[in-house]
């Protein structure tokens, strides 16, 4: 079973959910999971996921909610 | 879910910085010659210095502002390829902020030669200008509802620019041709056929997204925008019936019209009252600011309208003027600056720095106090010059406290791009340690 952090960045204003998974992926430990909620697509975080190595998978919820699932690759 | 943005197309933070920090300079030209001219500028909507002001705003202004801003959004929102955008915005933006300049000496002086030079002027910054945007927005992919009204936007800019284009070679070159349909028409499509469209639009994508509202209704988002479209379409009759008077009817479209712009503006306020955080930043001010202004247009236009009204008064279009151009329109930009500016300084700044260098905090680019007192700055002059339009004598105090607003927004915004300047020196710095010490271990 894997760790898990999450950020709720629902209410959150551009780019805070950006700054706090940014600064959260700095301790993402292997078999740690970083769980991102958020109601849009974060085009520029997969970008920079890419680019350094980290695995996510998105799933859209029914109310809207884009679950974002990161991990170590 | 609400729309997204991607960056991987992002312009180079030059493209709309240059244009960003151009055009609150031409708000403090305006605001320094209504100083200069007084009470003379406010008599009509007709006076060289009313014309001057009014373009050192519209085309100098807003212009600049929303030139430099699609150049930004477009890519970002939409996934549209500007072409070459380095270039684009080193040939429109001097070129832009030439022509408004002669444009606005043209009318102060009235020298035909002015004319003649701004021109075109005119013709090759914004013909390129529409030209790439245009591309760029009908070779996309992408589907939205912002989209469509952007493309609607666009042409309201292109039928705007024809018609100034038209009345510059009239005013130039004396052709005697009849100005005043064309000037109505020019006048309305340039506030509803571009501005507030491309207002709408930018408001479709941004307000849900920085101001953490529920979408716009789907329904007000798909049939706003081709109704107004219609409804300027309507309007721009006059220029066949040729006698410069809007036709009987046309007095019932101009109403449709402001009542459309008071639906969007009184759904923008019912959002914002439905935000998910009680957050009030300067940019929900400014967009208050704003969206009350228009709700105060279209009131102001029904009262004068009324059969006991002053519709005829020479300075009743000064006062909706005045609405529309500062209250309105360089509201919601002071705004849109104040939210952007540091985004961009932001994400630029992590681009560069990866995951090695974070970028500082958002809230640290242009400090908040600064912002307010601009903020609070700008509305006592918009009272001011209101309130000059009925006691001309205000004009000159009016006229000032405006210029100070605007040169207070230009020390704001240089702040933050020095802000950017410092930091992406220290981040190139400190990504090259990482790297170094990433190699040595």
């Amino acid at each position: 079973m894997h760790e898990q952090k999450v950020i709720d960045g629902r209410d959150l204003l551009p780019p805070e959910p950006l700054e706090l998974t940014l600064a959260a992926l700095d301790t993402l430990v292997p078999d740690e999971e970083l769980l991102l909620l958020l109601y849009c697509e974060p085009h520029p975080l997969y970008s920079i996921l890419a680019r350094n190595g980290y695995r996510y998978h998105a799933e859209l919820r029914e109310d809207g909610t884009n679950e974002i699932r990161i991990c170590k690759a | 879910m609400h729309p997204n943005l991607t960056f991987e197309q992002a312009p180079p933070i030059s493209v709309p910085y240059r244009f960003f920090l151009t055009a609150p300079l031409f708000g403090v030209a305006a605001g320094l010659m209504l100083a200069w001219l007084g009470a003379a500028a406010l008599e009509s909507r007709w006076t060289p210095g009313a014309l001057a002001l009014t373009h050192l705003l519209t085309v100098g202004y807003m212009l600049q502002a929303m030139c430099g801003a699609l150049l930004q959004f477009v890519p970002v929102s939409t996934g549209g390829n500007i072409w070459r955008p380095k270039l684009v915005a080193a040939v429109v933006h001097p070129l832009l902020a030439l022509a408004a300049l002669l444009l606005a000496l043209a009318f102060v002086s009235g020298r035909a030669g002015l004319f003649q030079a701004a021109g075109p002027l005119f013709a090759v910054s914004l013909g390129g200008f529409l030209t790439v945007v245009a591309v760029a927005l009908l070779h996309t992919q992408a589907r939205s509802k912002s989209l469509d009204t952007l493309r609607l936007a666009i042409f309201g800019l292109l039928v705007t620019a024809t018609l100034g284009m038209f009345l510059a070679i009239a005013l130039g070159w004396q052709t005697g041709w009849p100005l005043l349909p064309a000037a109505n028409v020019h006048a309305v499509w340039g506030l509803g056929g571009w501005a507030l469209m491309l207002l709408m639009g930018v408001s479709i994508l941004t307000v849900p997204m920085f101001q953490l509202t529920p979408p716009y209704p789907g329904w007000l988002a798909r049939w706003l925008p081709p109704g107004l479209l219609l409804l300027l379409c309507l309007w721009s009759l006059q220029l066949v019936a040729g006698d410069g008077v809007a036709l009987a009817w046309q007095s019932g479209v101009a109403l449709t019209g402001l009542l459309l712009a008071a639906l969007y503006a009184s759904t923008t306020l019912w959002l914002q009252a439905r935000r998910r955080r009680r957050l009030v930043d300067v940019t929900f001010l400014f967009w208050r600011g704003a969206m009350w202004s228009l709700l105060a247009l279209a009131v102001s236009w029904v009262m004068l309208e009324l059969p006991q009204g002053y519709a005829e008064h020479p300075r009743a279009p000064q006062w909706l003027g005045m609405l529309a151009l500062v209250g309105v329109f360089v509201s919601a930009i002071n705004g849109m600056f104040y939210k952007i500016v540091p985004f961009l300084n932001w994400l630029h700044l992590q681009r560069l720095g990866g995951l090695k260098v974070l970028p500082p905090n958002i809230k640290q680019m242009i400090p908040e106090p600064a912002m307010r007192g601009q903020m609070k700055l700008h509305f006592v002059a918009l009272g001011l010059l209101l309130a000059a339009v009925l006691w001309p004598p205000l004009a000159r105090v009016a006229g000032l406290a405006f210029a100070a607003s605007c040169l207070w927004l230009e020390w704001n915004l240089v702040g933050a791009a020095r802000f950017y300047a410092v930091f992406r020196k220290q981040v190139l710095i400190d990504r090259t340690r990482a790297d170094v010490a990433g190699r040595e271990s």
